[in-house]
C-alpha cells in the first residue's frame, strides 16, 4: 500500500523534529578569528581550580567599529577574570532599545547591559528593574576619579544605580573636500551657515543629509535650533516639563526650521534612509553637512574618514548662553541578574581606567574618568573637548533629557513636521495636550 | 464561423493578459534574486536596470554567516517540528472525538476551537507572555513549541474533524463488533484512513508555524534561539545599509519552505480547501 | 453508536467517558493557552499595568483614553483601508483567475503556481523584499521609473505619510491573491458541468453563465473567502512592523500595531490589552457572523 511509506515517512520526520527539541539549542563554540567576528560567541576558558562562574552581557554596539571594541573588552576583561564564562549578545543599536524593554520585564535578564545616562536609565530605575551598584561605586573609588557631574547623573535618590564610561560631543560634520571645492568655509553664524547652504544647493549639491527613519536625527536638530534660539535654560525646562511646546518661542524655533526645510537644503525622502545610509552620499560628493554625533565616524569607511571635519553648530543669537549636546552612555546592571557578584565584576572592570583607555583610543570617545592619560586623544577628541569645554551648559539630547514617552511624542511630531511645515500650529498644539497629559500623570 | 474566430482572438487575448500579470506577479521575487546576487553599492551607484558587472554569491554567504542564518534556520526547525507532531496528534484526537461521538457540549467544544482559531493574536499577548515568564519558559524553545501546538490546535481539529466525518461509519462499526478497543479503532483505522488530511494538514501547518513572526519576536529574547523569523528582523537592523544582503539572507530564509511547497504542492492546496470549502 | 457501559444511573442512562478521555488533553491545552488568555485580557483592560509592578484596577479608564487618542483613530482608519482592500481586490481577481486558469491552458499549472506561491513566504521574507523594492534609492519601483525617465513619479513611498499604508496593503494583496485563487479554484471544481450546458442550451451567454449560474454556486466560497479575509486584515501585524514599524510618525499604523508599542515599548500593558479588547470586539462580529453560518450548516446534516 503506497499508503504506508508515507505514514512511516511522516512519523519519521516528527520523530527527528522531537529528538531535535529535546538536544535543546546547539551549542555553538565559535573560534574567534580577529577579522570576522562573529554576532555571539560562547567561549569556554582553559580551566582553572577556580569553579566556573556565568555572565551574561547585552550590548548594543551593533555597527562595526563598536563591535569590535566591545568584543575586545569582554576579551580584557576575560583574561583579568578566566573563571567567569561570558554569554555576549550583541543587538543591533535600534532593535536594542526595543529589546532591552523585554529583557528588563522578563524573570531572567541579562546581567549586564549597555545603556544611555539621563531620563533614559531614570526610567528603568524607577521600575525597580535596575541593580543598586552604590558598593561598587565606593568600593572602586570613583568618588575620587569621577566628576561630580558624571556621579550626580548615575544616581538616583543618594543611590549610584549607572556607570558612566565616555561621553561624545555633537557638532555639524562635513566633506572637506567638497567645501574646498567649493571655496566654502565652516561657517560660525546663522547668516554665513544659509550662504553656505544656498552656495552648495546652486552647485547641485545636497547641503544637509540626514536619515530620519529613526526619529532621534530630527530631533538632534530640534535641539540645536532650540538652544540656540531661546537659550539652554529654556530647552532644558521645556525637557523637564516646566515649560509649554506651544509658547511662541518654541513656535519661533520652528520657523527657523521650516526656512531650512523650505529653501529644500535637507535631503530628499530623509524619512527613508537609516541615518548611517545618507553617509554613502557625503563621500561621493552629493551631500556636504550633517549633524551628528561624533559616532557617525563609526559608520564612514576608513579610507575616508581624514575627509571628515566639524564645526560648532552656528551661533543664531549672540546674546544667548551656547549649549551643546554631548551624551553620555555606559552600563548598568539588571536587579534581578542571575549573576550579581559576576555583574559587579564586570561593571568594576568597564568603568575602570583601562577599560576607558581602551575606548578613548579605538573609538575616539572622551572618556568620563579624570585620570585617564590625554596624550591618547586623537586630535579629533582633542578638538571635541574644546568645543565641549567652550559651551556654557551641556545637555544629554532630546530623548535623555526628558521622559521617555515625551521623546516618543516629540519625535513623532517633528517627523510630522518635516512632511508638514505648514502644519506648526495644529502639530504644536497636540504635542503640549501630550505633554500636559504626561507630566501631569506624573506628578 | 466569425463567432469562433472572435472567441479565439478574445481567448489569445485573455491569456496574452493573464501571462503579463503572471509575469508582473513574478517580478518581486525575481528582482529580488538578480538583487541577491550583485553588490550593493553597485545597485546604488547604477540603479537596479544597470548591467551588472560583478555577480557575486557573498551576500548569501554574509547573511549566512555573519548575518546568523546558520543558527537562525535549524532553530525554525527545532521549534516547528515538534509543535507540527504535537498539534497533528492533540487535534486528531480531539478530531476523532468531535467527529464520532454525540455527547453534551460537543458543540460547544467546536465552537470554542473555531473561535479561537478566528482569534486575533493580540487578545493572547499578553497573557501568553506572562504565563510563559511564570512558567520559567520564557526564552526557551518549549514556549513557542507548546504555544504553537496549543494555538493550531483550533484550526487542525476543524479540518480534521469534518474529514474524520466523512470516513463511512460501518468500518468503525465492524472493528467495535470484532472487539476492538476505541483507542484501537482510533490509532489502527481512523488514523490511517485520515492520513491525506493528515499530510495537508501537516504541510500547511508547517507553513505557517515556520513562517510565525509575532510569537518568536515576544517570547524569546536570546538570539541563539531566534527562528528565522525573527533573525530576520534582527538581520535588518544589522546590515541596514546593505540592502542586497537582507533580500539574500530573506531567499535564504525561505528556502525551506518553498522546497516543501515544491514537493509537496498538492498536499498544500488540500490542506487550504480543506480548511475553507465545504464540500 | 457503541458506547462503553461505565455504570448505570438510576434513571438508566449510560455516561460514556470516551470521547471526553479523547478531547481532554487538546482541549485543556487550548483553554489554557487561547481561551485563557483572551479572558485575562479584558480584565488587564480594566488595569493599568507597567509589566514590573502588580496591575492596578482602574475601571474603564483606559478606554476613555482611547478615545482621546489620535493615533487610535489612525489606526481604525488604516485597518478600515486593510479591510476594504482585502475583500474586494483578492476576491474579484482571485475569482477572475480562477475562472481563467480553470480551463486547461497550456502552463496553467506553473501560471497557478505563480500566483500563490507569495503565501508560502514568510511576512518578514515579503516586508523586506517588498520594502527594498520601494527604497527610493536603488529600490526597484524608483530605479524602473527612472530608467524609463519617470523620475517625477518616484515618490518616498514608504517614507510619505499618505503613501505608506497603501504601500503597505499592495504588498499584503501580493500575498492574498494567490490563496483567495485557490480556494475558487476548488470552488470551481465542484461546480456541475451539466449545469453550464443546460445553460448553453437555454442560449445564456458567458457573462450570463457566469452571473447568474457560477457566481450563485460559488456563494459558499465566497462567504469563507470574505470572513476569511476580513480577520486576516484586521490581524495584520507583521508587515506595518517590518515595512514601516507604524509610521512616518504613527500615519501607517494598525491596531495590532499600536496595541504592540504601547504594551511593549511604552509598557502601558493595560492600555495595550484595552487596544486589543477593541480589536477583539470587532472581530467577534465576524466570527458570529461565521459560527453562525457554520451552525445552520451542521443542521443541515
Amino acid at each position: 500500500m503506497k499508503r504506508i511509506p508515507l505514514f512511516l515517512a511522516i512519523v519519521a520526520v516528527l520523530f527527528s523534529g522531537l529528538l531535535s527539541a529535546c538536544a535543546g539549542p546547539a551549542p555553538s563554540p565559535v573560534v574567534i578569528k580577529e577579522t570576522v567576528p562573529p554576532v555571539i560567541q560562547t567561549v569556554q576558558v582553559v580551566a582553572t581550580p577556580v569553579p566556573k562562574t556565568q555572565l551574561v552581557y547585552n550590548s548594543y554596539a551593533g555597527d562595526p567599529e563598536p563591535r569590535k571594541a566591545d568584543i575586545e573588552l569582554v576579551n580584557m576583561f576575560k583574561q583579568k577574570n578566566p573563571n567567569v564564562e561570558v554569554t555576549h549578545s550583541i543587538v543591533a543599536h535600534e532593535d536594542f532599545k526595543q529589546a532591552i524593554r523585554a529583557y528588563l520585564t522578563s524573570s531572567t535578564p541579562p546581567d549586564v547591559m549597555t545603556w544611555f545616562a539621563g531620563n533614559r536609565a531614570r526610567f528603568f530605575i524607577d521600575m525597580g528593574t535596575i541593580m543598586d551598584i552604590s558598593d561598587v561605586w565606593q568600593k572602586e573609588g570613583w568618588d575620587k576619579t569621577y566628576p561630580k557631574g558624571f556621579k550626580a547623573l548615575s544616581t538616583v535618590n543618594g543611590k549610584q544605580y549607572f556607570v558612566p564610561t565616555s561621553y561624545y560631543w555633537w557638532a555639524v560634520y562635513y566633506h572637506k573636500p567638497t567645501f574646498q571645492k567649493y571655496g566654502l568655509q565652516p561657517p560660525k553664524t546663522w547668516d554665513e551657515f544659509l550662504a553656505v547652504c544656498e552656495t552648495l544647493k546652486s552647485k547641485g549639491v545636497t547641503p544637509i543629509a540626514i536619515g530620519t527613519k529613526a526619529p532621534w536625527t530630527a530631533a538632534g536638530w530640534f535641539d540645536y535650533l532650540n538652544m540656540r534660539v531661546n537659550g539652554p535654560d529654556f530647552h532644558i525646562n521645556l525637557m523637564l516639563g516646566k515649560e509649554k511646546y506651544d509658547d511662541p518661542r518654541v513656535k519661533k524655533t520652528f520657523q527657523y526650521w521650516k526656512l531650512l526645510l523650505d529653501k529644500g537644503y535637507f535631503i530628499d525622502n530623509a524619512a527613508s534612509y537609516a541615518w548611517q545610509e545618507v553617509i554613502p552620499f557625503m563621500v561621493q560628493g552629493k551631500a556636504a553637512m550633517y549633524l551628528m554625533g561624533q559616532f557617525i565616524m563609526d559608520s564612514v569607511p576608513k579610507e575616508n574618514q581624514k575627509d571628515f571635519d566639524f564645526f560648532r553648530f552656528p551661533i543664531i543669537d549672540p546674546s544667548m548662553p551656547i549649549g551643546e549636546d554631548a551624551p553620555t552612555d555606559g552600563y548598568f546592571a539588571a536587579a534581578k541578574a542571575p549573576h550579581p557578584e559576576q555583574a559587579k565584576q564586570f561593571l568594576a572592570f568597564l568603568g575602570s581606567k583601562d577599560a576607558q583607555t581602551y575606548i578613548a583610543k579605538t573609538l575616539n570617545r572622551v572618556p568620563t574618568r579624570t585620570d585617564v592619560d590625554p596624550s591618547i586623544f586623537a586630535p579629533e577628541t582633542l578638538k571635541g573637548i574644546e568645543l565641549i569645554k567652550g559651551a556654557d551648559y551641556v545637555a544629554q539630547f532630546y530623548d535623555r533629557d526628558t521622559t521617555p514617552e515625551m521623546a516618543e511624542k516629540g519625535m513623532a511630531a517633528f517627523q510630522e513636521f518635516w512632511a508638514n511645515t505648514n502644519k506648526i500650529d495644529s502639530i504644536l498644539a497636540q504635542l503640549e495636550k501630550d505633554r500636559a497629559q504626561i507630566f501631569a500623570s506624573q506628578q | 464561423m466569425l463567432r469562433s474566430n472572435a472567441r479565439k482572438f478574445q481567448n489569445g487575448l485573455l491569456y496574452t493578459l493573464v501571462l503579463a500579470l503572471t509575469l508582473g506577479w513574478l517580478l518581486p521575487l525575481l528582482a529580488a534574486l538578480v538583487t541577491a546576487v550583485r553588490t550593493n553599492d553597485e545597485i546604488l551607484a547604477r540603479g537596479f536596470w544597470s548591467l551588472p558587472q560583478r555577480v557575486t554569491l557573498g551576500n548569501l554567504a554574509e547573511a549566512w554567516s555573519r548575518g546568523g542564518l546558520a543558527r537562525y534556520l535549524p532553530n525554525s526547525f527545532i521549534i516547528t517540528l515538534p509543535a507540527l507532531a504535537g498539534t497533528l496528534l492533540l487535534s486528531s484526537l480531539a478530531a476523532y472525538a468531535l467527529a464520532r461521538f454525540r455527547f453534551p457540549g460537543d458543540r460547544l467544544i467546536l465552537y470554542t476551537f473555531v473561535a479561537g482559531m478566528m482569534l486575533p493574536f493580540q487578545i493572547l499577548l499578553l497573557p501568553v507572555f506572562r504565563l510563559v515568564d511564570a512558567l520559567h519558559l520564557y526564552d526557551t524553545y518549549w514556549a513557542l513549541i507548546i504555544f504553537h501546538t496549543a494555538f493550531q490546535l483550533g484550526f487542525c481539529t476543524f479540518v480534521l474533524r469534518n474529514y474524520m466525518r466523512t470516513v463511512p461509519g460501518e468500518i468503525l462499526e465492524a472493528a467495535r463488533i470484532d472487539g476492538c478497543s476505541e483507542w484501537g479503532i482510533y490509532s489502527r483505522i481512523m488514523m490511517p484512513l485520515s492520513l491525506p488530511a493528515l499530510a495537508a494538514i501537516a504541510t500547511l501547518e508547517f507553513t505557517w508555524i515556520f513562517n510565525d513572526f509575532l510569537w518568536a519576536l515576544v517570547l524569546l529574547q536570546r538570539d541563539a534561539l531566534k527562528p528565522v523569523t525573527a533573525g530576520l528582523a534582527t538581520l535588518q537592523g544589522q546590515y541596514i545599509m546593505d540592502w542586497t544582503v537582507i533580500v539574500a539572507g530573506s531567499l535564504e530564509a525561505a528556502l525551506p519552505t518553498v522546497v516543501v511547497f515544491i514537493l509537496l504542492q498538492r498536499y498544500f492546496i488540500q490542506g487550504l480547501t480543506l480548511g475553507a470549502v465545504k464540500g | 453508536m457503541a458506547r462503553i457501559a461505565l455504570g448505570r444511573r438510576r434513571t438508566g442512562h449510560r455516561i460514556n467517558l470516551v470521547p471526553y478521555l479523547f478531547v481532554a488533553v487538546p482541549l485543556l491545552m487550548f483553554l489554557v493557552w487561547v481561551i485563557g488568555p483572551m479572558f485575562y485580557s479584558f480584565y488587564l483592560s480594566l488595569t493599568s499595568w507597567d509589566g514590573v509592578s502588580p496591575p492596578r484596577f482602574i475601571g474603564l479608564r483606559n478606554y476613555a483614553r482611547l478615545l482621546e487618542d489620535p493615533i487610535f483613530f489612525t489606526s481604525l482608519a488604516n485597518n478600515l483601508k486593510w479591510l476594504l482592500s482585502f475583500i474586494t481586490v483578492p476576491v474579484a481577481l482571485g475569482l477572475g483567475l480562477g475562472l481563467v486558469l480553470n480551463r486547461k491552458l497550456p502552463g496553467a499549472r506553473l501560471i497557478k503556481a505563480a500566483f500563490y506561491s507569495p503565501y508560502i513566504l514568510s511576512l518578514i521574507v515579503v516586508g523586506l523584499i517588498w520594502g527594498w523594492m520601494y527604497h527610493p534609492a536603488g529600490g526597484l519601483i524608483n530605479s524602473t521609473l527612472m530608467a524609463l525617465g519617470l523620475k517625477s513619479l518616484a515618490k518616498g513611498w514608504l517614507s510619505d505619510a499618505r503613501l505608506a499604508t497603501w504601500c503597505i496593503i499592495v504588498a499584503a494583496l501580493w500575498r492574498q491573491v494567490g490563496y483567495v485563487m485557490i480556494l475558487y479554484l476548488a470552488g470551481l471544481q465542484s461546480v456541475d458541468p451539466s449545469l453550464l450546458d443546460a445553460g448553453k442550451v437555454d442560449g445564456c451567454n458567458a457573462w450570463q453563465q457566469f452571473w447568474h449560474i457560477i457566481l450563485p454556486l460559488l456563494q459558499p466560497v465566497t462567504v469563507v473567502v470574505v470572513v476569511i479575509s476580513i480577520i486576516d486584515s484586521l490581524r495584520a501585524f507583521d508587515l506595518v512592523f517590518v515595512m514601516t514599524r507604524g509610521g512616518p510618525y504613527n500615519s501607517s499604523s494598525v491596531m495590532a500595531n499600536f496595541m504592540y508599542i504601547e504594551a511593549f515599548n511604552n509598557y502601558k500593558m493595560g492600555y495595550g490589552a484595552a487596544i486589543a479588547t477593541v480589536l477583539f470586539l470587532i472581530s467577534a462580529v465576524f466570527i458570529y457572523a461565521y459560527l453562525s453560518r457554520m451552525f445552520a450548516n451542521e443542521l443541515e446534516y
